[in-house]
């Protein structure tokens, strides 16, 4: 009966796979434009913008802006951002594992999906005013200072609020859903039938955590600490909101750089520091198959 | 000898860590709405009297209104752009027959945002606008939004075309459904849920998004996030704690909204 639509003569199906090609290439384009003008020049201006080309007849790359990042205080938040980062994340990363390891393995099941739309909730709030609701906890007349008085823990409040302290909490507060929810995937895949079988070989708590759920979980962990740790480092609202004035971090300064003063040439500077650091911990990152695969999960 | 089924063991500790997460959590959220009704402009604990004039005022400020409609308005561009373009972009990495290398380049591009520090993306597309004449505005906010919305709306989708089965497609094109009446009558129906939960997510990133906005409004443009951000700096207020309150329960709205369709990964 379909004698006409039988399988397609060859010259015809290779003129329609072409077709389907250009189609899916233009397709594609759309978006790809976009995040290449939006994503990748900008990285390119950026690094331009963070040297000065010399004129005719020198041709001789200027770096001004490096060596003013080099020089005074610039290094030092550098320094101090990357180590709030770190600090930070593995805070983090100890009240991940147990929250995520009784999600994925004690929780009732029909809660799970609750449990965790409830702990990674957060992540769709908005973060300036959850930083801010801290200065309600954390001030001199917050909620914290008001139940120690009252109870007689302290007799004077306490300054909490605009210290390393305060700064601390934040960012733990903003960042932790984003851990949980790495670390959930990881503690997911994890065979619970390993852990049943440790401890029927008389594995105690601990051992089974060293010899079974690390190992398994580490890669998972290792992607997302160097997600995590770069966004914190890089983070403004938080130190803004809750840090000291005195103990800025790099985007403060990137942020002073180009509305405040102006300097351009500076905030590039800073950035492609920054940039070059974060990049460099991805690309150790990246040589580890196991945390490639992970890092392929973001 | 046969193995008896064991119960899980109850882990008190580990119920006590998910219980402290979940106060840390919530705690300081349920303070502010606490604070938000206290009837002194400088609230203290415990708080005094019981009023809703704060939020009568938040809705009522002019500031405040012009500010989340700019921002309504801003998340709604995102999440429609967005979501397409994370359409088009999914479609492409999943279904397309174009090279392997092409298509993983495409997906490693549309992920610079998660890798690269948004300061560092934000300044250049600030730098870069600036060279492209667009200055500062809403042109160069929502060019900012859209790249920080792609890789969720991208990737969520993906996980969802991945999924698909080849051969519903390739029957509707049997039953002769070619080009856009193939996606409509097939594979829309099928990723639903997914571009629902898309619009959803990206409206509320868009929403909530301050560092890129910070650094590409000017000084004409204001947003939601930069008026509180704004008033937080001068000082804490009944006023900021019920616009935080009806901030927060706006975007928890449209985020549980969003999770009824489709939660990320």
């Amino acid at each position: 009966m379909n004698s006409d639509q039988g399988q397609p003569t060859e010259p015809a199906r290779t003129a329609a796979t072409s077709r389907n090609r250009l189609v899916d290439l233009l397709l594609g384009a759309a978006p790809l434009a976009l995040a290449i003008a939006l994503g990748v020049v900008p990285l390119g201006v950026l690094l331009l913008e963070s040297v000065e080309l010399g004129a005719y007849p020198d041709f001789g790359v200027v770096l001004a802006g490096y060596r003013a990042v080099g020089s005074s205080v610039y290094l030092p938040v550098l320094i101090r951002s990357l180590a709030v980062g770190i600090a930070v994340t593995v805070g983090c990363l100890l009240i991940a594992y147990p929250v995520t390891y009784w999600v994925a393995n004690h929780c009732p099941p029909p809660l799970r999906v609750a449990a965790l739309v409830t702990l990674t909730l957060p992540l769709w709030l908005n973060y300036v005013v959850l930083n801010y609701s801290w200065v309600w906890i954390l001030a001199r007349g917050g909620l914290l200072n008001t139940v120690l008085l009252e109870t007689g823990v302290v007799a004077e409040p306490l300054e909490l609020l605009f210290t390393e302290l305060s700064l601390a909490i934040g960012f733990v507060y903003i960042y932790l859903p984003y851990v949980i929810l790495t670390m959930y995937v990881s503690m997911e895949r994890l065979d619970r039938r390993l852990i049943e079988a440790a401890h029927d070989l008389g594995a105690g708590r601990i051992r089974v955590f060293r010899d079974v759920i690390l190992p398994e979980t580490l890669a998972g962990a290792i992607a997302g600490t160097l997600i995590v740790y770069a966004r914190i480092a890089g983070a403004f609202a938080t130190p803004e909101i809750l840090g000291g004035a005195g103990n800025q971090l790099i985007a403060q300064l990137i942020s002073d750089a180009y509305l405040q003063i102006l300097d351009y040439q500076l905030a590039a500077a800073l950035s492609y520091v920054f940039l070059s650091v974060v990049l460099l911990g991805l690309a150790v990152g990246v040589t580890q198959r196991d945390v490639r695969e992970e890092l392929k999960q973001w | 000898m046969v193995s008896l089924p064991r119960a899980v063991p109850e882990r008190p500790l580990l119920l006590g860590a998910v219980g402290l997460t979940m106060a840390f959590f919530y705690l300081p959220i349920l303070t502010i709405v606490y604070l938000s009704v206290a009837s002194s402009a400088q609230p203290s604990i415990p708080i005094e009297g019981v009023t809703l004039q704060w939020y009568e005022e938040v809705l009522t400020d002019r500031r405040f209104v012009r500010a989340l409609a700019n921002s309504v308005g801003i998340a709604t561009v995102s999440a429609i752009l967005g979501t397409t373009l994370g359409l088009l972009a999914a479609r492409t990495i999943v279904r397309s027959s174009l090279p392997r290398l092409y298509r993983a380049s495409l997906a490693l591009v549309i992920a610079l945002p998660l890798f690269i520090p948004t300061v560092v993306l934000s300044l250049g597309i600030g730098l870069t606008a600036g060279y492209a004449g667009l200055g500062f505005g809403y042109g160069p906010i929502i060019l900012g939004h859209l790249l920080w919305v792609l890789p969720f709306s991208t990737f969520l989708l993906t996980a969802r075309y991945a999924r698909l089965d080849d051969r519903l497609e390739d029957a509707g094109r049997d039953l002769g459904a070619e080009g856009v009446e193939l996606f409509r009558s097939v594979t829309y129906p099928l990723l639903r849920p997914a571009f629902i939960a898309s619009l959803l997510f990206c409206f509320a990133l868009s929403l909530n998004e301050f560092l890129i906005t910070f650094f590409l409004a000017g000084s004409s443009v204001t947003t939601m996030p930069l008026e509180i951000f704004g008033k937080v700096r001068v000082g804490a207020t009944s006023f900021l704690n019920a616009a935080s309150v009806l901030v927060l329960l706006f975007s928890g709205v449209i985020a549980i909204g969003a999770s009824t369709y489709e939660w990320p990964r």
